[in-house]
C-alpha cells in the first residue's frame, strides 16, 4: 500500500514549521549486547504537537523514551528537549518533562497526595492547590488520601498522568497511557490527551494502537525494529483505499462487475465476501452497478478499521526488508 | 539536603524501618534482662566478655555491652538491608525510574540514599543507647563506672566514652552499608545486594579469624570493628582507634566511588 499523495504538504491540523522544536532526537541509537534496539532514530516534535509514537510491541518505543528522559544512555546520538541536550544536560531537560515510562510506579505506603507532593517538589514548588487540581483532572480527588498500594491498575495509570502534569511541563511523555484501562478509562485518557494538546502542551504519546493515535494525535511516526518507517501528519497514515466487503446473490458475477469499475487488482473474493479496495464513496456506485446488472446486494460492510490494521502490519513487517522504498514518506516531516 | 529530606519522608513511611528499629531497641533490654537474671552466677570464664561483665555491675555500661553483641551480626545485617534497599528496593517497585525522571542528578540521588541509610543506622544506634541506659539503670543502677583497666571515672566521663564508642561503631557499620549500596547499584534485587554485602562481611570475618591470613588482617575493615574497646582502658591507646578510622574511611570512599561510577551511567531498565 502507498500513502495518499494528496496529503503531501500536510493538512491544516499540522502546526506550521515555524513552531519551535520541543523534542528532537538525532541519530539516537541504543544497542543491548550488540543487538540494536533503537537504530539512528531522528524525530522532530514541535510545540503544540500531540505526537503519536507508534509501533508494535518490541519496536523500541520504550527504549527511545527511556533515552529521552535519561533513564538509559544512548550508544550514540542524543536528544534535545527545548534547548537542552540529553544525556549531557539531562537535569535541565527534565525540568521541562512530565510523564511516565511503562507502568507508572509510586510509593505504595503513601497517599496519592503525598506521592504527588514528594515527586512534584523535585522539580520546583508545588502548591497544594495544584495537587488537588491534577487529582481532579484525572478523577482521583476522592481517593487522594488513600494509600497508593491499594489502588487498582487503572487508578495508578491515572495517578501517573496526574504526576506527569503536576509541574505544568512543556512536554508530556506518556508511554501507552491507556494500556490496561477499561473502555471508559481509555476514553477519558484520550479525551484528556486531546485537551492537553488543545491547551498548547506538547504531548509525546507512545502506543501500539493505530486507531488510538488516529483519534488523538495530529502527527505521528511509526517505528519498527528501532527505525522510523514513516513520519508525518496523522491524516497521511491512511491506506490509499478503504476497503468494503460485499455480499451479493452471485459473488462471481459481482466480481466482474466491480472489477470493471475499480480494477481487477483491487477486488478479491474470499470464502464469504467480496473484498474491494476502493476510495470512500465508491460503494454507492458499486451497488448501483450491481443492481443495474441484476445482482441482488445482501450486504455492504465498510471495513476501514481492518484496512488500517492491515496497513500498519504491512508497514511494520516490510520495514526490516526496506525502510523507505516500499512506503512513501510523506511531506511535512523533516 | 532537599533530596535527603525527601528520602526521610520515604523512610518513615516504610514499615520495615520500624521493624529494624524495634529490634535494636529490644536487644539491649533483653541483654539487660538476661544479665539481671544471671546476676548471681559469677563464672566469668564461660560467661560473656569483659565489657559485658562490667555492665553487670553498672547499668551505665549497658549500651556498650549491647553494642558488643550487636556489632557482630544484627547491626551489619540491618545496615546491609537498609543500604541495599535504597536503590535495589526502589528498582523492585519501579519507583527509582519515577524518581530519576525528575530534575535531579544521579550523584545527588546516590548521596542522599547513602545519607538516609546512615541516618537510619544513627537512629538505630541511638535506640540501642537509650534502651541500654534505661534497662541498665533499672536493673543495675547508674554509677560512676569502673573501666576495663580498673580505674573508676565519673558518670559524665563514662557516658562520653560510651558515646565515642558508638560513633566508632557507626563508622565501621557505614563500611557495611556502603558495601550494600555498591551492590545495590549492580542488581535490581535488594535481597541479592543485602546478601552479597553480608557474604563479604562474613568472609572478611573468617579471613580475619585464621592466623594464616594474618597478613591480610590490617586491610580488612572487619578486623578493626572492635577497636573502640580501647576507649575503656586508661590511658586510652588511640593508635588502633585511629588506624581503624582511617581504614573505614578508605573503604567508605573507595566503595562509594565505585558505586557512583556504576550508578552514574547505569541503564535503568525496570
Amino acid at each position: 500500500m502507498t500513502l495518499t499523495q494528496e496529503h503531501t504538504g500536510g493538512p491544516a491540523a499540522t502546526p506550521p514549521d515555524a513552531e519551535p522544536v520541543v523534542l528532537a532526537t538525532y541519530g539516537l541509537t541504543k544497542s543491548f549486547g550488540g543487538k540494536l534496539a533503537v537504530d539512528h532514530l531522528d524525530l522532530t516534535v514541535r510545540r503544540g504537537d500531540v505526537f503519536g509514537f507508534l509501533g508494535p510491541n518490541g519496536a523500541g518505543k520504550t527504549t527511545t523514551i527511556r533515552m529521552i528522559v535519561g533513564l538509559i544512555y544512548p550508544t550514540s546520538g542524543y536528544a534535545t528537549v527545548i534547548d537542552h541536550q540529553v544525556p549531557r544536560d539531562k537535569k535541565e531537560a527534565l525540568k521541562h518533562i512530565g510523564g511516565f515510562v511503562e507502568v507508572p510506579a509510586f510509593y505504595g505506603n503513601m497517599s496519592a497526595r503525598l506521592n504527588l507532593r514528594l515527586m512534584g517538589s523535585l522539580n520546583g514548588q508545588v502548591e497544594e492547590q495544584r495537587i488537588s487540581e491534577v487529582l481532579d483532572i484525572v478523577g482521583l480527588r476522592e481517593r487522594a488520601d488513600s494509600k497508593v498500594g491499594d489502588y487498582s491498575h487503572g487508578m495508578k495509570q491515572r495517578l501517573g498522568i496526574a504526576n506527569a502534569l503536576i509541574n505544568k511541563p512543556e512536554l508530556v511523555i506518556l508511554d501507552e497511557p491507556t494500556s490496561g484501562l477499561d473502555p471508559q478509562g481509555m476514553k477519558d485518557v484520550r479525551e484528556l490527551v486531546r485537551e492537553l494538546g488543545t491547551g498548547g502542551t506538547t504531548v509525546f504519546l507512545s502506543s501500539h494502537l493505530l486507531h488510538e493515535v488516529e483519534q488523538v494525535c495530529n502527527r505521528a511516526v511509526i517505528i519498527n525494529r528501532g527505525k522510523v518507517v514513516i513520519e508525518g501528519p496523522v491524516s497521511d497514515l491512511h491506506p490509499e483505499h478503504s476497503s468494503v466487503k460485499l455480499l451479493t446473490a452471485d459473488q462471481g458475477k459481482a466480481r466482474d462487475v466491480v472489477a470493471a469499475l475499480v480494477g481487477a487488482q483491487n477486488v478479491e473474493l474470499d470464502e464469504e465476501y467480496l473484498i474491494v479496495q476502493a476510495s470512500d464513496g465508491a460503494a454507492r456506485e458499486m451497488v448501483a452497478k450491481l443492481v443495474a446488472a441484476g445482482i441482488g446486494v445482501d450486504a455492504v460492510i465498510p471495513a476501514r478499521e481492518q484496512g488500517l490494521e492491515d496497513f500498519f502490519l504491512g508497514l511494520t513487517q516490510s520495514s526490516d526488508v526496506d525502510t523507505g522504498g516500499a512506503v512513501g514518506v510523506s511531506g511535512g516531516a523533516k | 539536603m532537599m533530596l535527603l529530606r525527601r528520602e526521610f519522608t520515604k523512610l518513615i513511611h516504610q514499615k520495615r524501618s520500624y521493624v529494624g528499629w524495634i529490634g535494636l531497641l529490644a536487644v539491649p533490654l533483653l541483654v539487660t534482662l538476661a544479665l539481671y537474671l544471671n546476676r548471681n552466677n559469677h563464672h566469668h570464664d564461660n560467661g560473656p566478655g569483659g565489657v559485658i561483665s562490667l555492665a553487670m555491675h553498672n547499668g551505665l555500661l549497658m549500651p556498650v555491652a549491647a553494642i558488643t553483641l550487636l556489632s557482630a551480626f544484627l547491626l551489619p545485617l540491618l545496615a546491609s538491608m537498609v543500604g541495599a534497599y535504597q536503590l535495589a528496593g526502589e528498582a523492585e517497585t519501579g519507583t527509582i525510574k519515577t524518581w530519576l525522571m525528575h530534575s535531579i542528578s544521579r550523584g545527588g540521588v546516590l548521596a542522599s540514599k547513602w545519607g538516609i541509610a546512615i541516618i537510619y543506622v544513627i537512629i538505630g544506634l541511638a535506640l540501642v543507647f537509650v534502651g541500654g541506659l534505661i534497662g541498665g539503670a533499672l536493673a543495675f543502677g547508674l554509677h560512676a563506672p569502673a573501666l576495663l583497666s580498673g580505674q573508676t571515672v565519673s558518670i559524665s566521663h563514662g557516658l562520653g566514652l560510651s558515646l565515642l564508642a558508638f560513633l566508632y561503631v557507626l563508622a565501621g557499620i557505614i563500611c557495611v552499608l556502603s558495601l550494600a549500596l555498591l551492590f545495590a547499584t549492580m542488581t535490581n534485587s535488594s535481597l541479592t545486594a543485602a546478601i552479597a554485602a553480608l557474604v563479604v562481611f562474613i568472609v572478611m570475618n573468617i579471613l580475619g579469624a585464621f592466623s594464616y591470613f594474618d597478613f591480610m588482617k590490617p586491610y580488612l575493615f572487619t578486623s578493626h570493628l572492635d577497636a573502640w574497646q580501647n576507649l575503656l582502658s586508661q590511658p586510652i591507646s588511640w593508635h588502633p582507634i585511629v588506624i581503624g578510622l582511617i581504614t573505614f574511611a578508605i573503604y567508605i570512599v573507595g566503595l562509594m566511588a565505585v558505586a557512583w561510577y556504576l550508578f552514574r551511567r547505569k541503564d535503568i531498565l525496570v
